[in-house]
């Protein structure tokens, strides 16, 4: 699904990520794990197409993001706010990348109706900008338009990031429920070591712009992670 | 204190991405400023001889600061569409255990540090010693020297003043411009003469130095006004009440879905310039483009010629299409990245913006078409002018716009921060505005000055109706440099 070939990213000479290769099967939940400065959103920007590399390709689907577009039909993303046209409400918002993606209002509707829960009564029908939500809400409309499309491969950093309890535990049923029913290919990033190893089914650990693991995560694997990271 | 704000700031000129730019651009603007300076020195030494010239008769100082009443207003005029007002991140200084007061001081002090406080200097030193000190006498010079300062921190402080209140509230200015024009018109029908009271005041303060007192109490209540208003509107940023704003009927929209994707995209644009102050008040500034004749057509001089007359018709016709298509970028900096990665056709994206466009021109044009009261030159001039900016500008401005990099914040509301509202951003589009005249000069030369007013009409029509194929060129560029445009919007 997506074929990472001797790329590499510097800023100024210093090098901040360089993976010589790296294979993401079709239906595979792949997560993304590091301390800050890692490279994890570098890594995301360069499969995402918004920054340039310097050396290297990322291949999705056998072509290359940077040459062509066709990936986005099929890729839902959402890194950080910066994602967010944050002068419009989410119902408007939803309904733009829904026409970007040639589908209809009332697909919109249905699809929206999934989020209930999610939501939490806190998104839909209230009358607000996306600029004067909450981090968590924005959070959440953010991942919400990123799944519009009912993409084949999802990109989240740190989802679970500012998100209150129950929403973290919501959105973890959903993505699972996500690669169950639809065997959505998902590139997952974040610094809770718990909740990534719960979705995910294989862990990659960067640092310093390099893979140092990758595992399939096991009984064990959280406590693997955990010896890791401690200091 | 103070310290720390000044090595904050230089720290903040000097990191900023704006240096960064270009070599080339810095040049330019280099080169610009060298130049203006030179024309100020020399006018500064060589107005007495001018003055003279004109009035033979007369004392040239007492004709001098006749002529200072259309200084200040011409530097008010000037400054208002130049100047940016300073920017200091406060919201990074409140929670901070530092006196409001020392804030508010600091800002208003460095707003004197700026450019359009100098460049007078540039005229008044060489006058003060040249003619004043020479002719008249060394304390007349000083008084003179030092009333020019005072005179120079008043129109600051006032503009400062008047800019600020431009932002929250539009009608005022109205009002202010109602009452120079009044006062012109009545200078105009010989009720009074503006230009002797100016010289009666000037000269009389300059021989009597005690009275400089007066404009120094002004001075200070200048300060006191801007200390009071930047106070006022800096608690409410600080207590930050979230006012239950409504959404605006721009949702219920619905007759733009009917042209599909491309009536969203046109929905999101229009959106974006109502829903942000940012662009609201850059909108609100497109009357004065309009009101550009008024200053050029009533004068026999600018009529008989063809230079002033083309430039003005560019203008007007393009003002509000020069504002929106140069930030049409900047303006998205906050969502770069989701046009980036959302599967967004950039070719329907700009399209849209180029509908804005040539939108605003079709409408600024139709609203000029009652110059024709002033000849039909006037009207088929502005139409050439118009056409040029519809068909070829616009393309020629989107085409740039691919060389945005700085980031402009629209969330943050509009009392502190004004970046992107300034004379740098006037110089980039210098060239613009002097393209058709460039274009017009060798018909000129060869004596058939129509033909080059046609010939400018005709560009615009050719590159109207290549519009499509222009068009792929404007995207290709911005495809290649979209990276660069993204990383620049990501700093913050």
């Amino acid at each position: 699904m997506i074929q990472v070939n001797n790329l590499a990213k510097a800023y100024n000479g210093t090098v901040v990520l360089n993976v010589p290769e790296l294979k993401i099967e079709k239906g595979e939940s792949f997560g993304l794990v590091g301390n800050n400065g890692a490279g994890k959103t570098t890594f995301f920007r360069l499969i995402l197409d918004l920054i340039k590399a310097n050396k290297g390709e990322v291949l999705s689907q056998g072509t290359d993001v940077k040459k062509t577009t066709i990936w986005k039909s099929y890729t839902g993303s959402y890194l950080d706010e910066g994602f967010l046209i944050d002068f419009l409400t989410p119902e408007e918002y939803f309904d733009f990348i829904a026409s970007v993606n040639n589908l209809s209002k009332g697909d919109v509707k249905k699809f929206m109706d999934q989020f209930e829960d999610f939501f939490n009564g806190e998104i839909i029908g209230k009358k607000k900008y996306i600029r004067e939500l909450s981090r968590g809400n924005k959070q959440k409309v953010g991942i919400a338009a990123s799944l519009i499309t009912d993409p084949e491969i999802l990109v989240l950093d740190e989802p679970f990031a500012s998100l209150d309890p129950s929403s973290q535990i919501r959105l973890k049923n959903l993505l699972k429920q996500l690669k169950q029913e639809k065997n959505v290919t998902m590139l997952i990033s974040s610094h809770d070591l718990n909740h990534v190893t719960e979705v995910c089914e294989r862990i990659v650990v960067l640092d310093k712009g390099k893979i140092i693991h990758d595992i399939k995560t096991q009984e064990d694997t959280l406590k693997e992670l955990e010896n890791y990271f401690a200091v | 204190m103070f310290k720390w704000f000044l090595s904050h700031q230089w720290k903040e000129m000097t990191r900023s991405n704006f240096w960064q730019k270009s070599i080339v651009i810095n040049i330019i603007i280099g080169f610009f400023m060298l130049i203006m300076f030179s024309y100020l020195v020399l006018l500064g030494l060589f107005i007495d001889k001018i003055l003279l010239d004109i009035y033979p008769e007369g004392d040239v100082f007492e004709i001098f600061n006749g002529g200072i009443i259309y200084y200040v207003g011409a530097d008010l005029f000037v400054r208002f569409f130049m100047y940016s007002l300073p920017v200091i991140n406060i919201e990074s200084y409140l929670p901070l255990p530092i006196k409001k007061s020392k804030i508010l001081n600091f800002i208003l002090l460095k707003s004197t540090v700026n450019i359009f406080n100098v460049l007078p200097l540039f005229v008044f030193i060489p006058f003060a010693l040249k003619v004043v000190l020479v002719n008249y006498s060394g304390t007349l010079a000083l008084s003179w020297f030092v009333l020019m300062i005072i005179l120079v921190l008043n129109i600051s402080f006032l503009l400062h003043y008047l800019k600020r209140k431009f932002i929250d509230k539009p009608a005022f200015v109205g009002v202010l411009a109602l009452i120079i024009v009044s006062a012109i018109l009545l200078d105009k029908f010989d009720i009074y003469s503006l230009s002797e009271i100016s010289s009666n005041i000037f000269t009389y303060i300059s021989y009597n130095p005690l009275f400089i007192i007066v404009p120094v109490i002004i001075l200070a209540l200048m300060y006191v006004i801007n200390y009071t208003y930047l106070k006022s509107r800096m608690s409410i940023e600080e207590v930050n009440v979230k006012k239950q704003r409504k959404v605006d009927g721009l949702s219920k929209l619905k007759y733009l879905d009917s042209f599909g994707d491309l009536g969203e995209m046109i929905l999101l644009e229009l959106k974006l310039v109502w829903r942000n102050k940012r662009c609201r008040s850059v909108i609100n500034m497109s009357p004065i483009f309009l009101l550009y004749g008024f200053f050029f057509y009533p004068q026999e001089i600018y009529l008989e010629g063809f230079g002033f007359l083309i430039f003005v018709g560019v203008f007007m016709t393009g003002g509000i299409m020069f504002n929106y298509g140069q930030y049409m970028l900047s303006w998205e900096s906050n969502y770069f990245d989701g046009i980036l990665a959302h599967n967004i056709d950039y070719q329907k994206h700009f399209r849209a913006k180029y509908i804005m466009i040539i939108s605003t021109v079709i409408i600024s044009y139709i609203l000029t078409i009652p110059y024709v009261f002033f000849g039909t030159k006037v009207l088929i001039i502005n139409t050439a002018t118009f056409l040029f900016n519809l068909g070829f500008l616009s393309l020629l401005l989107m085409y740039f716009s691919s060389n945005s990099r700085k980031r402009m914040d629209m969330t943050k509301s509009s009392a502190f921060n004004y970046q992107g509202l300034g004379a740098t951003n006037w110089i980039m589009i210098l060239p613009f505005f002097l393209l058709p005249i460039l274009i017009w000069i060798p018909f000129n030369l060869f004596g058939v000055p129509n033909w080059g007013i046609a010939f400018i009409g005709l560009i615009g029509v050719v590159s109207l109706a290549f519009h499509k194929s222009l068009m792929k060129i404007v995207v290709k560029r911005f495809e290649e440099k979209k990276h660069a445009i993204a990383e620049g919007f990501r700093e913050l």
